[in-house]
């Protein structure tokens, strides 16, 4: 008789919150900020992020009847799968995939800038080519940053965004009218729709679902979590905004994070964020390349990706993943420094999380329909009512995300570019992956480190 | 139909493979598998590189595996890989990713990609 017994191993509701708001927390948001400060006009940047943030609330409570049902680190390709269909599965999962490496690419660049401005003898390149390259030699070797500093990252990040912003708020002796607080500029929309991008990450916790006794802990923490998110980011937006009322001036900075830092606590803030920013791209880099190259194997095994991205090192990493990825990043974020086009990157990545909500919203609804028996220990609200309307707003955030202003020509680059990336995944999934199917299972080489 | 007589294939063809052995010899682990569609529990117990097999509760396991039957039968016996179903949310798993990811390689060391 099956029974329901204790685990070894339990993760708590810290460790869920800390990973969801870990996740979250790329370097990249800071220059995001800068972005949401610029569309809205200035001091309402905050108002834009909390919109977005209650938005994603709901999204979030579609993440999490989902992944009551199905507790796996498959997540989105196990719930996409069974909600829609195996075609759209695979497109939809490849897809959301790549934010991974917008990510990646986006916090190199970031970080380059960052070393850049504190040590301006060496190149920001180099320091780019350098980490990453560090990065995946480490996971190359199977090691892993620990969880425990992966956790406290992201508290430290946060609350040091929230000290700093406090801190440059109490000192600015700038008068805050509601009007400056409150005020809509014309591209007040594209402000909520990139401020997604803030929040992007925070389902990323929903994969660990297998180490937590009680699902209902996810939930849980990825709400909390989001609060944190909200108000630690929202506070740094008000405060640049506050000492820059022209958000464009920030734009040629960079390194939004470090002014504030400097502003906050001089030289000392200034060096304290060098290494918040430090601390956080490198946990960007290792908690992105160690999933996203276990999804690539999983895929793979599945016979869905070529065989080779299955193949294990003698330290049992998929290296073939690995470096794929890697390479990926590095090429793009080689790109982004060079272009200085970073803007293509949060517009890209916000608009496909902003699409992966809709579509959770859908899911929700269509498994109601599809399998009603299945336990939920967590139900969504208002479906199928909120489930359209949510589905319908994430879809136009997304959209908006894309066609916001950016670059010099107003050329819709990242419109272009996932139009073009979901047109070649169709492609792929159509007429690659049933011949991978068919292939037959041939030998591992693999020889364990013994 | 009883998985047992193929998880005890599954472990002795972990135990034959020396490679498998060496690998498995710090990985002392209790997997404990519910087959969901007859409600009945077997086990595989890792111990210094050793796979044994058995039918019947455990407690405190590393990993819990819930599949039904057939789908059981059909990844210990290598017919189809754990991800196939696992990625179908056909075979669900409480417990560490690590040890997961340790299940599949096994599978993969045997039957190959």
């Amino acid at each position: 008789m099956a029974s329901s017994r204790d685990f070894k191993r339990v993760l708590p509701l810290r460790t869920a919150v800390s990973t969801s708001a870990g996740l979250a927390s790329a370097a990249i948001n800071f220059l995001a900020c800068v972005e949401i400060a610029e569309y809205a006009g200035g001091s309402s940047a905050w108002l834009a992020l909390l919109v977005a943030g209650i938005l994603i609330v709901f999204a979030g409570a579609n993440f999490s009847e989902l992944n009551g049902m199905y507790p796996s680190s498959a997540a989105i390709r196990v719930w996409t799968r069974r909600g829609i269909n195996d075609t759209w599965s695979l497109v939809m999962s490849f897809v959301y995939a790549t934010t991974v490496i917008f990510v990646i690419a986006a916090d190199a660049f970031v970080l380059g800038h960052v070393f850049q401005a504190a040590l301006p003898a060496i190149p920001g390149l180099i320091w780019i080519v350098v980490l990453l390259a560090l990065v995946t030699a480490v996971n190359l070797r199977g090691i892993r940053i620990a969880g425990i500093v992966q956790d406290t990252n992201g508290f430290l990040l946060l609350a040091t965004l929230v000290i700093f912003s406090l801190i440059v708020l109490f000192h600015a002796h700038v008068p805050l009218p509601a009007a400056r607080l409150f005020h809509i500029g014309p591209n007040w929309f594209q402000a909520v729709a990139v401020g997604v991008f803030i929040y992007v990450g925070f389902e990323w916790v929903t994969p660990l679902a297998e180490e937590f006794e009680d699902s209902r802990v996810i939930p849980r923490g990825m709400f909390i979590a989001l609060g944190l998110i909200a108000v630690g980011f929202g506070l740094f937006s008000l405060a640049l905004t506050v000492v820059f009322p022209a958000a464009s001036v920030l734009k040629h900075s960079l390194v939004p994070q470090l002014v504030l830092g400097m502003r906050a606590l001089g030289p000392l803030g200034f060096w304290w964020m060098v290494v918040v920013s430090l601390t956080t791209a490198m946990t960007t880099f290792n908690g992105g390349m160690a999933t996203a190259s276990r999804f690539v194997y999983a895929l793979a095994r599945e016979r869905v990706l070529p065989a080779k991205m299955a193949r294990l090192n003698s330290y049992l990493v998929p290296q073939t993943a690995l470096l794929t990825l890697a390479g990926g990043s590095l090429g793009l974020a080689i790109i982004v420094y060079l272009t200085g086009q970073y803007v293509f990157l949060i517009n890209a990545g916000a608009a496909v999380e902003s699409f992966m909500y809709a579509a959770t919203a859908i899911v929700v609804w269509n498994l109601r329909r599809r399998e009603p028996k299945t336990a939920r220990p967590f139900r969504s609200w208002g479906v199928p009512g909120m489930s359209w309307i949510i589905a319908v707003v994430f879809t136009l955030l997304g959209i908006g995300s894309l066609l916001a202003p950016s670059g010099e020509h107003g050329f819709p680059g990242p419109f272009v570019f996932l139009v073009l990336l979901t047109m070649g995944a169709y492609f792929y999934v159509r007429h690659v992956v049933p011949k991978l199917r068919a292939s037959k299972r041939s030998p591992q080489r693999v020889a364990p480190k013994l | 139909m009883n998985v047992l007589p193929v998880l005890e294939e599954f472990a002795a063809q972990c135990n034959q493979n020396e490679r498998l052995r060496k690998m498995n010899r710090d990985w002392s682990r209790l997997i404990e598998l519910v087959a969901t569609d007859r409600n009945v529990t077997y086990w595989l117990r890792s111990e210094q590189g050793l796979i044994t097999a058995g039918m019947g509760d455990v407690d405190e396991a590393d990993l819990k595996i819930s599949a039904s039957e057939d789908i059981l039968q059909e990844v210990f016996s290598g017919a189809v890989t754990p991800t196939e179903p696992y990625n179908a949310g056909d075979l669900l798993v409480k417990g560490h990713q690590d040890d997961l990811m340790r299940l599949d390689i096994i599978t993969l060391l045997i039957w190959g990609e």
